[in-house]
C-alpha cells in the first residue's frame, strides 16, 4: 500500500519523473521519504524534517567566499553539481567526469535519489605518493536550490593520498544531496575528511561509501558545523584482509540545528580492524545524533572494532541521541562500544578560573581540550590547523 | 592597611550541614601562618571558600583580601586580586597543554591589571627560570596539564604557577600530602624563596613535618569548623606530641 505523499515528497516524485528515473519514481511513490519507522532514520524523520524542496538546479557561478583555505592544496570546485577544473592536477592524479551518479549503498532512498539526480560525477584516480592535499570544494550557490552531486575517488594499490571535501555556499534554503565514494586499493593509505560549513538555512544530506581492499589504511573524519539539517551516512566495507580504518567525526551544534552522523561498518573478511571515535558538542536547542552500526560477517574472524561516542552538553535544552549497534556473526572477534555524555567538568573549570582565567575562556579551553584528540589524529600540520580553526570559529561565535 | 587576609566569623554550609562554624583568622602582610587540624575538620573547605569554589553556602561572615570583601567575586577575579590556592589534588586536564595554560593564566592576570600580553620569548624565559628553581624537567612542561604527573610533580607544578603569577596571598592546601622528603624539600625551598614583606602565606596541613621547612610566624589549631587556639611555632610541636584530642570537645 502506498503512503500518502506530503508536498516535499510530491515535488521529489515529480523531479524524478521529469528526469526520467521511472523505476525509482515508481518505488518512491510507494514509500516516500524515510520516517521514524525506518530504523536508520529513527531520530531524523526526513518526511517531517526536510521541508520545501526547491527546483532542481545544475551549474552556477561560485559567489561566496572560500571558507576553508588549506595551504598548498590542489582545489577542484563543484558548483551546484557542475565540476569546474581550472588548474593542472598534480602528478599522479587523473581527473575526469562521468554522467550520472555513482553511489548507491544498500537500499537507501537518499543515496538512490542522489544517484538518479546527479548529472555529473567527478572521478579522481590517484596513484603514487601524493604530497599535495586534494581539496574538493563543493558549493551550493545562488538562490535556494535542490542540488545533487557526486565524487568518486579511487586510490590505487600502494598509493597514499589526503583528501578534504568541504561543503559551503550561499546561505539560502538549499537542499543538497551529495555523495562520495572512496575505493582504497591494496596497501593504499588515505585520509579523507569532510567538513560541512554550509549556512544555517541549508539542508545537507551526504552519503559516503568506502571500500577497503587488502592492507588498506583509512582515516575518515566527518565534521558537521553548518546547516539547519545535516545528515551524513557512512557505509564502509572491508573486502580485503589486514585492512584498518579509523573512523572519526564531530558534530558542533547550536541554535535549532539537527545534525546526524550515522555509520555502517561492515567487516566482511577476516583480520580487519577499525576504531570509531565520534564526538558531539551541543548548545542552545541543538540536537546531535550518532548512530553506529558494526557488522561482523560469519567469516570475519579476528575482527577487532572499538566504537565510542562522547557528548558534551552545553545547555539544558540541547539533546544528544546515541545508538550503537553491533551485529556479530563470527565467534572469534573483539568488538565493543561505549558512550559518555556530560557537561563541562566543574572541578576543571574551577581550577582554571582559580588561576585568573575568565569563565568563558576557561570553558573554551576545556571544549578545545575535549576536541583535541580528534584533531591530533590529523598528521598534516596545515590541515590540522585549518580544522582547528573551524572549531575555534564555532567556539567564538 | 596592614592585614592581608581577614576571615571574620565565617559560617559555611554544604548541603545543609554546617562545616565552618565561625572562623576568625587574621594574617598581617608578610606573615606566614599555619592552620593545623585533623582530616575532616573543615580545613579544605576553608581554602575552597576563599578561592571561590561553587557548592558552598556562606551563611554568615566575610573574607577580606587586602581590605576588600571577596566573597561575591568569581574565582578568577579573586586570583587577579592576588589570591592563589595551591590545590591538595591538582586537577588533571587532558588536552590542555601545560604551557598554553600557564600563558593563558599569566595573560589573564596581566589583562586584568591593564598590561600588555606577554611576548613568547619573555614568557619562555620566566617559565624556564622558575622551572629550574623547582627542578622541573622541561619534558614535564610539554605534557598536558597535570596529566601523568607524579604526586610530587603536581605539587611542584603548583608552586611553579605560584612563582609565575606572583600572588600576594598564597594558600597551600595540604601541599605536603603525597610528597616524599626530597620533593618536600624542593617544594618548601620554592615556597620560602617567594616569602617577602608584601606576600602572606597560609599553610594548611595536618602534619607538623611541613612546618620544619616552611616555618610559620603563627600556628592555629583548627577543630570542628573553627580555630580553637593560636600560638607561635611551638604550638605545632605540642600538637605533634599530644594530638588533636584535647581540642575535640569544643563546639
Amino acid at each position: 500500500m502506498a503512503v500518502k505523499l506530503n508536498q516535499s515528497e510530491q515535488v521529489l516524485l515529480e523531479t524524478l519523473q521529469k528526469t526520467g528515473a521511472d523505476k525509482l519514481a515508481a518505488d518512491f511513490a510507494k514509500v516516500g521519504l524515510p520516517t521514524r519507522r525506518n530504523e536508520a532514520y529513527h531520530y531524523s524523520d526526513l518526511k517531517m524534517l526536510l521541508g520545501d524542496v526547491p527546483a532542481l538546479t545544475t551549474g552556477a557561478i561560485s559567489t561566496s567566499a572560500l571558507l576553508l583555505n588549506i595551504e598548498g592544496a590542489y582545489r577542484i570546485l563543484i558548483v551546484n553539481g557542475e565540476v569546474q577544473i581550472s588548474d593542472e592536477p598534480p602528478a599522479g592524479m587523473v581527473v575526469s567526469t562521468s554522467k550520472g551518479g555513482v553511489v548507491e549503498p544498500e537500499n537507501d532512498i537518499i543515496a538512490k535519489l542522489n544517484s538518479a539526480l546527479t548529472k555529473e560525477t567527478l572521478n579522481i584516480d590517484l596513484q603514487g605518493s601524493l604530497e599535495t592535499i586534494i581539496h574538493i570544494d563543493r558549493r551550493y550557490e545562488g538562490e535556494a536550490s535542490h542540488i545533487n552531486d557526486g565524487v568518486e575517488l579511487y586510490i590505487l594499490d600502494n598509493s597514499n593520498a589526503t583528501i578534504i571535501e568541504t561543503f559551503s555556499g550561499s546561505n539560502e534554503a538549499h537542499l543538497s544531496n551529495s555523495a562520495s565514494k572512496v575505493i582504497l586499493g591494496k596497501d593504499a593509505k588515505v585520509t579523507h575528511i569532510m567538513v560541512d560549513l554550509s549556512g544555517d538555512r541549508v539542508r545537507h544530506l551526504q552519503s559516503v561509501q568506502y571500500e577497503l581492499n587488502e592492507s588498506a589504511l583509512l582515516h575518515s573524519l566527518i565534521i558537521h558545523k553548518g546547516s539547519a539539517l545535516a545528515r551524513t551516512q557512512l557505509f564502509a566495507k572491508f573486502i580485503g584482509e589486514n585492512a584498518h580504518a579509523d573512523f572519526a567525526g564531530l558534530i558542533l551544534g547550536n541554535n535549532e540545528q539537527h545534525s546526524d552522523i550515522s555509520i555502517n561498518i561492515e567487516h566482511n573478511v577476516a583480520n580487519t580492524t577499525s576504531s570509531e571515535n565520534y564526538k558531539s558538542v551541543v548548545l542552545d536547542r541543538a540536537k546531535a545524533i550518532f548512530q553506529g552500526k558494526i557488522l561482523v560477517a560469519k567469516d570475519a574472524q579476528k575482527t577487532d572494532a572499538a566504537m565510542k561516542h562522547q557528548g558534551l552538553m552545553l545547555s539544558d535544552d540541547a539533546q544528544i541521541l546515541v545508538k550503537p549497534e553491533l551485529e556479530i556473526y563470527a565467534d572469534d572477534v573483539i568488538c565493543g562500544h561505549g558512550a559518555t555524555c556530560g557537561q563541562i567538568d566543574e572541578d576543571s573549570l574551577f581550577y582554571l578560573m582559580s588561576r585568573g582565567i575568565e569563565r568563558e575562556q576557561a570553558k573554551s579551553m576545556l571544549i578545545r581540550a575535549f576536541l583535541a584528540e580528534l584533531f591530533d589524529e590529523v598528521k598534516i600540520e596545515a590541515l590540522k590547523e585549518a580544522l582547528i580553526s573551524v572549531a575555534d570559529e564555532w567556539l567564538e561565535a | 592597611m596592614s592585614n592581608m587576609l581577614e576571615v571574620k566569623n565565617l559560617h559555611v554550609k554544604v548541603e545543609d550541614k554546617e562545616i565552618l562554624k565561625g572562623v576568625n583568622l587574621t594574617i598581617p602582610k608578610g606573615e606566614t601562618h599555619a592552620v593545623m587540624g585533623r582530616n575532616g575538620s573543615g580545613k579544605s573547605t576553608l581554602s575552597y571558600v576563599m578561592a571561590g569554589k561553587e557548592g558552598y553556602e556562606i551563611t554568615k561572615g566575610e573574607i577580606l583580601l587586602d581590605g576588600e570583601n571577596i566573597l561575591e567575586l568569581e574565582p578568577n577575579e579573586r586570583a587577579v586580586k592576588g589570591l592563589f590556592l595551591a590545590f591538595q589534588y591538582p586537577i588533571e586536564i587532558p588536552g590542555v597543554a601545560t604551557m598554553t595554560f600557564l600563558k593563558a593564566a599569566m595573560n589573564a592576570q596581566r589583562k586584568a591589571r591593564g598590561e600588555e600580553e606577554l611576548l613568547t620569548p619573555d614568557f619562555m624565559r620566566e617559565v624556564k627560570s622558575a622551572a629550574k628553581m623547582l627542578e622541573i624537567d622541561s619534558a614535564m612542561l610539554k605534557r598536558a596539564l597535570n596529566v601523568g604527573f607524579s604526586g610530587g610533580e603536581k605539587k611542584r607544578a603548583e608552586i611553579l604557577q605560584m612563582a609565575l603569577l606572583k600572588p600576594k596571598m598564597c594558600v597551600f592546601d595540604e601541599t605536603d600530602s603525597g610528597l616524599d622528603i626530597d620533593a618536600l624539600k624542593i617544594v618548601s625551598e620554592g615556597v620560602n624563596a617567594l616569602r617577602d614583606a608584601n606576600r602572606s602565606m597560609l599553610v594548611i596541613t595536618h602534619y607538623q613535618r611541613l612546618l620544619n621547612y616552611i616555618v610559620p610566624d603563627v600556628v592555629h589549631v583548627f577543630s570542628n569548623g573553627r580555630i580553637v587556639k593560636s600560638g607561635d611555632k611551638s604550638l605545632a610541636l605540642e600538637l605533634e606530641k599530644h594530638g588533636y584530642a584535647q581540642y575535640d570537645e569544643s563546639t
